[in-house]
Parts: C-alpha cells; structure tokens; sequence
C-alpha cells in the first residue's frame, strides 16, 4: 500500500488549495480555501473579534444532503480549534473552506462519513496551509475499522467498512494532542483504548516527545507517519516555489 | 452578491481598443479557441477539461430508478451543476446565482433537449425500472466560457461512460457489477456542442471563447448549439445589447468548424484512454463483434 497522493495548490482562481488521493480508500479530494474573504450575506452573523469559517462539503455524484451537512459540521468545530482567526485581518471576514469529492466511491444516502473524514481534513488542512491562514497547528487524521474478532484495520476499503463493528476517526494535532474523535457502532473502553494507540502511531510514528515538546518521529511498521506527509507536502511545494533563491545561493 | 468584481474602466477600454485592431489579451484570433485538454479519471465517465486557465471536472454516474409516470419507456437523464466558491471566490457556497441558473439551461437545452443521449435507451423494463444517469459538472477554476467547457466535459464523459449491465429474468432485475460482465456504453444519438460568441463595439466585432475579463467587457453573447453534421439544435440571444442577424448566419458557419474541430480531440482523448484501458487485451476480449473483411 502506497501512502496517500497530496498536491498543493493545482487550481488558479481560489486563494489556497490542494488535491489529496488516499490510494487505500480509493478517495480523491480537491479542496480550495478563500481567506480573509467578505461574506456580504452575513453581516449579522459576523463575529466582531474573530473569522467566520465555513465549511462546504460538495458530494461527487449526488446532491448534497444531511449527511454533508454533519460532517461540515465535524470539519467546522475541527479546523475551528486550529485556526487562528484573531490574527490581523481576519475578524469578521470569513474562511471559506470548500471540499469537493472528485473520485472514488460516493456515499451513499444515509451512508456514514467516517471513512472519507481524515482525507477531508488532510484535504483543508493542506489548502489553508497553501492559502497561508494562519494556524495555530496542523493536523493528521486516520480512521481505523474494528471487526468482530477485534483486528484493527487502517484505512478500511468500502468493503472492510460494511464489516466492521466499530469505526473509529482520530485527528492529531502536531503536537501529538487529540483533537478531535468520532466513533460509530458497539465497542469497548479496551478497544477504544487499541484503537488511539495505533492511530497515535499511524499519525506520529513511534512518538518520542522532546524536551521542548516537539515530536521526533520515525519510520515505523506503519510506513511514514501521517503527520510527515502533510510536512513533506508542503516542505516540497516550498523547495520548488523558492528553487530560484535557492539556486542563486 | 455572486458577482465578479467589475472592470476598471481602463481595463475595459483597454481589451475594447485592443479588439479595434484585432488583438485579443492572450493573442488569439477573433475565432480561435484557448488550448483544450481533456483526460479521464480511472473511473468510466470521469472527465477533466482544460479550457485554457478554466478548468473542470464531470462525473457521470448510473442509478436504477423507476420511471417518471407520463414516459414508462424511458429513462431519466440530468445535468447538475452547482457553483461553488472553488471555481471563483465571487460564488457564494449553496446559493444560486444568476450564471448558474443560466448555465444550467443552457446544458439542458443544448445536450437533453437535443436527445444527444437516448432516453429510451437507458429503460429496463416498462414502468418499473430504469437507469437514471447523472452528470456532476464540479468547477474548479473559472476563467470565462463556462458553457463551452461544460457542453465539452459531459459530452465526453457521457462518451466515456460504460453502465452496468442489467438484465430481466423472470420479473426480476439483475444488475452485474463491474467486474462481472462488461459494461455496456451508453447510446449516443449525436454529438452536439456549444459555441459561444461575445459581441462588442454594438455588435461589430465578434469573438469566440470569451476569457472572464472579455466576458465582463462584452456587450452581448450569442451561444450556438450544434452537431457535427451542421444541425443547429440551439440558438440564444439571452442578454445584452441587440446582434445582427447576420452575425447569426456567418457565425453559424464557424461554429460547425468548431465543433468538428472539438468532437475531432474529444474522438482522440477517447481513444487515447481506451488504448490505456485494453492495453491487457480485455476491450478486444469482450467485443462482441467481429472483424468485418473489407471486400
């Protein structure tokens, strides 16, 4: 198994943006973020002291329904704690965060979000990175299914989902900190318990915290960390942008 | 608000004085389309276009679905588009503007009112079931001639597309995955297209595939819909300061140049990804026909 496929900024127009491919889920993503931007329609629900952010989920062969709306939702609280709306510039302007799903299977009606979260929040993670919003932290994410002889799975295929007891999405920040948990069906505390320290492992390698509260990770059963990706993305993006200065060098 | 924000005056007096002597921003010709590029996803129906700095993506996708009372034999065909503020930060998220609106009806009338896919085609069994084929048009970068782009991108993806196979055995319906019988194409009647005009200077100078800052600078457009074989399945005159009629009879002849020209690279990126697709055997394994000996 490859790991996931991420490219910062292929569109034009939008201020930051980023396509993400997760080769296991078979998910591709393209997310585009505006911001600091003017919401004229919303002037009463502006917040004097810091950005509104907005979340839009666009389904890929469907019309958008409940089901997008919840995982906004989720996205929105998520990428809230992470954003430092406060900063110059940025209260009562808005964050426009959109995802459109652009290949793999869709969610069906009804269908449970929880498989294509992390590749949504990898997704505006690396958008809001490539339309400079400042950030407080950034964020890995993986979703691990539980079956009934209790095996945890990485990054379930459509198949392993539909049996799978429990499903499980975990978001890190940087830091290693928890950020954010959404479960769905019948497990234990134990599992539970399993569960976050593979997806520790998964986003952060085998996690060795610093003195000065930074992660040193490393290359473990798991492949590179998560966290990783989304610092060697961007690491990438950078050694290209600045290729002319660093070749004058 | 859903409104780009306006030209300059000097930027709009500039493109105009420009066109006066025959220049246009990026050095194209009056009839002349941006670069055009087309690829297709893994998935069958999956379609990006490139028209030059605007860019899209179509997804086509097949639903059983019962048929509409009033049309037992047929199935149900839909074109869905919604702007977001991925394709321009001038769109609001989940509110339709003016453009979409537009758009929308003008991929209606061009592709599903000119019957390009049969209807009757996608029927399994009367009054029961029926296919339903969806195609998602997802902007993601909006520099002008939307409705070119769009017309361009469902067209090829419905092209592309291969539905599952069903079949009727005993009352009931059986539909194969993917991977168990060969997808059958879908049925094309024609290949019809768009091709949009902008007139300025009161309707004295003409341009084909308007960029955005043209777009906002022009007076009025024209759009015409037709095949490769020259039938013209839609005209429109829908905003702006009035055209001539002969602008519509000379550009009607440029537009089938056009449009021969653009079905002549969707034609080739088609066949560039089936040569990808049977490049195990398989396409040859499972066509059902066989090679006719040319006498």
């Amino acid at each position: 198994m490859g790991g996931p496929i991420a490219v910062l900024h292929p569109l034009d127009r939008a201020d930051g943006s980023a396509s993400y491919k997760c080769p296991s889920t078979g998910s591709n993503i393209l997310g585009s973020v505006n911001a600091p931007i003017e919401l004229p329609g919303r002037r009463d629900a502006l917040k004097p002291e810091e950005a509104t952010i907005e979340v839009f989920v666009k389904p890929g062969t469907a019309p958008g329904g409940v089901g997008e709306r919840y995982v906004e939702g989720i996205l929105r609280t998520a990428l809230g704690r992470v954003i430092l709306g406060r900063e110059k510039g940025y209260p009562r302007r808005g964050v426009v965060i959109t995802l459109a799903i652009v290949g793999g299977e869709s969610v069906g009606r009804g269908g449970s979000y929880l498989p294509l979260l992390p590749a949504l929040l990898h997704t505006a993670t690396l958008a809001l990175l490539s339309a400079s919003v400042p950030l407080s932290v950034t964020l890995s994410a993986t979703v691990l299914a539980v079956n009934s002889a209790g095996e945890i799975t990485r990054e379930p295929s459509a198949k392993e989902v539909t049996t799978a007891t429990s499903l499980h999405v975990l978001a890190f920040t940087s830091k290693g900190h928890l950020l954010l948990n959404e479960s769905e069906g019948t497990f234990t505390f134990d599992t539970w318990d399993d569960v976050y320290e593979r997806a520790l492992a998964i986003c952060h390698g085998s996690s060795t915290f610093g003195s000065d509260g930074d992660v040193a990770m490393a290359e473990t059963t798991e492949g590179q960390p998560l966290d990783g990706i989304v610092r060697d993305t961007v690491e990438d993006h950078i050694h290209r942008d600045y290729a002319w200065k660093i070749d004058a060098a | 608000m859903n409104k780009e924000a306006p030209l300059s005056i000097a930027e709009r007096d500039f493109i105009l004085d420009a066109l006066r002597e025959d220049v246009r921003l990026d050095g194209r010709g009056a009839d002349e389309f941006r670069p055009l590029k087309l690829s297709f996803g893994e998935e069958y129906g999956h379609v990006k276009v490139q028209l030059g700095k605007t860019s899209l993506i179509v997804r086509i996708s097949a639903e059983v679905a019962k048929p509409h009372d009033d049309r037992p034999f047929d199935g149900i065909f839909n074109i869905a588009m919604e702007l977001t503020a991925m394709g321009s930060p001038a769109w609001e998220n989940g509110r339709q503007g003016d453009l979409e609106t537009y758009v929308t009806n003008v991929l209606d009338r061009v592709i599903r009112h000119s019957n390009a896919l049969d209807t009757e085609s996608l029927c399994i069994l009367k009054g029961v079931s029926c296919w339903t084929i969806r195609a998602d048009v997802h902007i993601t970068d909006y520099d002008g001639n939307l409705i070119d782009a769009s017309c361009i991108g469902v067209m090829a993806g419905l092209q592309h597309f291969r539905r599952p196979d069903a079949v009727v055995k005993d009352g009931q319906v059986i539909v194969y995955g993917l991977d168990e019988r060969v997808p059958a194409p879908l049925n094309i009647t024609h290949k019809p297209l768009s091709v949009t005009f902008h007139t300025f200077d009161e309707g004295k100078l003409v341009i084909l595939d308007a960029t955005r800052k043209e777009e906002q600078a022009s007076e009025a457009d024209v759009v015409i819909g037709m095949n490769n074989a020259g039938d013209v399945c839609y005209v429109s005159k829908f905003q702006g300061s009035p055209v001539d009629a002969l602008v519509f009879v000379t550009k009607t002849t440029v537009a089938l140049e056009k449009v021969k020209h653009v079905n002549g690279i969707i034609d080739k990126a088609l066949q560039a990804d089936l040569a990808k697709r049977s490049k195990g055997g398989l396409a040859e394994q499972a066509r059902a026909e066989n090679d006719r000996p040319v006498a």
